[in-house]
């Protein structure tokens, strides 16, 4: 049985964000709501080092849905309008969801996002904000153009989002059940991610797994996520700038 | 009911007309709006309508505090004001029901809830318990009321001709019917505001929630506003009788008992989340006295005066007076559920919160507000300040039409 996960490296994370925009492109998420975020740990600024000089860090935390493999959001929806699937992906099924939001209380990670309106709604006023009257091509809407359901037939993608549901990270179910990589896989250009099958000892992401030592966001929750991270590793000289034997003696 | 006819009492009716209206308008812009017109969003998921829910549920143990004071404590004084308390009773918890509605997303699609019930999350437990209690009370009240109802009829029907040998047996049947069904009751009746609390009382994302404390927190908080609901409907219905007078001491008495268990509980959990002086328990109550202080003041006021009002309450005004206190400290107390729990967030680094995507694009191209936030300073909006009023509106209407058809009035039939 394949059972995916996803490790982030974060030692390769430039902080750049480029994972979080390419999921808005790729997912079509409306204005104002995001599935993947970045932020620097511990900054009230993106990308901005905290600490005292000289010892100041500056992590970025790329955190996309955890697919917990104990998920709280599964266990408490009233209607199982979420669920995990024989994969290990936890989706959101967009016709069952009755929007009570208790798995946004449910969730630890805080990845549920609401459409809180209609999304053409929130789509114009998004383009009404940076000056464009309609959108940047008329009639156009980014990202992945059709429905995307499981084999069983439940709706967990579609490009436009019907209103009072709750959606999240799908680990982008359209591109894998194509055998394709998740978009922010994909965009990272860093080469941070590496997203796979965790129970085919072979695959690249078992083998990372078992050679590096990686952490679980909130593990003591008992979620048990399978977004793994491997944590930053160089302490040392850490801000210090290197020069190469040759320049160093020049100098 | 012969203040009934008053002007007073007119105007106030109206009033409340133009409330329920008012909030059906409302309901009606949020349906078709989207719950963007609410201030919640993604950091802060749930608002006024759940601590509604919560605070309607708690008003609805009137009816329980009644039936088992009468059939398992022997409370005789009780006896005449039974059928008000059970229809108290049914209302509220058809009220708490009808609350979590206009929080729903997709109301259109609320049947699923029946399709598709997944029995490991507490809500669908929480929608059998309620609904179990709420069809129990208003039979409850059916049962007690049957030899009136033969004799008097409700709105001119079900009336039979009945001699006096008939009547006896009928009422003989009630008591006994009666006798069955409130020990039936009763557990449903503690199982509605347990369920309801175990809701949010399971979430361990949610430090200001989790623990074992707030069932019985929310059993207090019932048992202190749900006999101040049946003191207010009584007075409505009978007045400040001789009769009932030793019925509204102890109700009062039950009440004032149950508001000091509930002070002692939540001061209790406060000094066991203080001492330790940090972690997510600790900032969950920091932000009670930091940033919520004069809601605090004002729960603990109307409770603590509720207390004094009520302990011994020996006239109609100060009955009148601490049942409306209570309520509104124990609304208060329901409202405070809400901002601990979703600005303070397991997700933290060295007291740092993951800030979360507000869920609505906000300001301008030039004035830009921030996309992620790690604190939502939650105040209802209009539109949910008007559809809860109007909810309450509507419930009391029904509350008082109901106390007018039924005949809840008639001497006591033993």
């Amino acid at each position: 049985m394949v059972k995916y996960g996803m490790v982030i490296d974060l030692n390769r994370c430039i902080g750049c964000r480029s994972c979080a925009v390419i999921c808005k492109i790729h997912n079509s998420l409306p204005p104002g709501t995001w599935w993947h975020r970045v932020e620097t740990v511990g900054s009230k600024e993106h990308q901005v080092s905290t600490g005292e000089f000289p010892n100041l860090s500056e992590v970025y935390l790329p955190v996309p849905c955890m697919h917990c493999e104990n998920p709280p959001c599964v266990k408490v929806c009233p209607v199982g309008a979420t669920w995990k699937r024989e994969d290990g992906v936890v989706l959101v099924d967009f016709e069952r969801c009755i929007g009570c939001r208790y798995c946004m209380t449910a969730c630890p990670y805080g990845v549920r996002q609401f459409n809180w309106q209609d999304s053409d709604e929130s789509f114009e006023k998004g383009f009404k904000a940076t000056g464009f009257e309609e959108g940047f091509v008329e009639g156009y809407r980014h990202g992945y153009p059709v429905d995307h359901r499981t084999k069983d037939g439940r709706l967990v993608y579609t490009p436009k989002r019907p209103r009072g549901v709750v959606e999240k990270c799908t680990f982008c179910v359209q591109y894998i059940d194509q055998g394709l990589k998740p978009a922010c896989v994909r965009g990272c250009p860093g080469n941070a991610r590496i997203f796979g099958d965790l129970d085919d000892p072979n695959s690249e992401i078992s083998q990372v797994l078992r050679d590096k030592g990686y952490i679980k966001l909130l593990e003591d929750m008992g979620t048990d996520p399978k977004v793994f991270y491997i944590p930053p590793m160089r302490k040392k000289n850490r801000g210090a700038v290197k020069y190469s034997a040759e320049i160093e003696g020049g100098v | 009911m012969s203040s009934n006819s008053s002007t007073g009492y007119k105007i106030g009716l109206l009033i409340l007309v133009a409330i329920a209206i008012a909030g059906i308008s409302a309901w009606v812009y949020q349906i078709q709006t989207g719950l963007i017109v609410t201030n919640m969003r993604n950091s802060f998921s749930w608002g006024l309508y759940i601590a509604m829910w919560a605070f309607f549920v708690g008003t609805a143990a009137g009816g329980l505090v009644v039936s088992s004071a009468i059939y398992i404590f022997g409370a005789k004084e009780f006896k005449p004001i039974a059928p008000v308390a059970s229809s108290t009773a049914f209302i509220f918890a058809v009220g708490a029901m009808v609350m979590i509605l206009p929080d729903l997303g997709r109301i259109d699609r609320i049947f699923n809830m029946f399709l598709y019930p997944n029995f490991s999350s507490i809500l669908p437990w929480d929608l059998i318990v309620l609904t179990t209690y709420a069809l129990l009370s208003a039979i409850y009240t059916y049962v007690l009321l049957m030899p009136r109802i033969a004799e008097k009829g409700v709105l001119g029907l079900l009336k039979k001709d009945l001699d006096g040998d008939e009547l006896k047996k009928l009422q003989l049947k009630s008591e006994r019917y009666a006798k069955i069904l409130a020990p039936i009751a009763l557990p449903f009746a503690i199982l509605i505001h347990t369920v309801t609390a175990w809701v949010l009382a399971t979430q361990l994302s949610r430090p200001w929630w989790y623990g074992g404390l707030l069932a019985p927190t929310f059993i207090a908080a019932a048992i202190a506003t749900g006999p101040a609901v049946v003191i207010l409907a009584c007075l409505f219905v009978f007045g400040y009788e001789e009769r009932l007078k030793n019925a509204y001491k102890l109700l009062a008495k039950i009440s004032a008992s149950s508001s000091a268990a509930l002070l002692f509980m939540y001061y209790n959990d406060f000094v066991v989340r203080y001492w330790w002086g940090e972690g997510l328990d600790f900032e969950a109550l920091a932000i009670v006295f930091r940033d919520y202080l004069h809601i605090h003041t004002l729960e603990i006021t109307f409770i603590l005066a509720s207390i004094v009002l009520l302990a011994s309450a020996k006239t109609k005004s100060r009955l009148i007076a601490g049942s409306i206190s209570v309520n509104l400290g124990v609304f208060f107390h329901r409202f405070l559920l809400m901002p601990p729990s979703y600005n303070i967030f397991p997700f933290k680094m060295d007291g740092w919160s993951y800030p979360i995507a507000v869920g609505e694009l906000r300001g301008s191209l030039m004035n830009p507000l921030l996309v992620f936030v790690d604190y939502w300073n939650y105040i209802p909006s209009s539109i949910e300040i008007t559809i809860t009023a109007g909810i309450v509106a509507i419930l009391t209407l029904v509350l008082i039409g109901l106390l007018r058809i039924l005949p809840v009035e008639g001497d006591s039939n033993v």
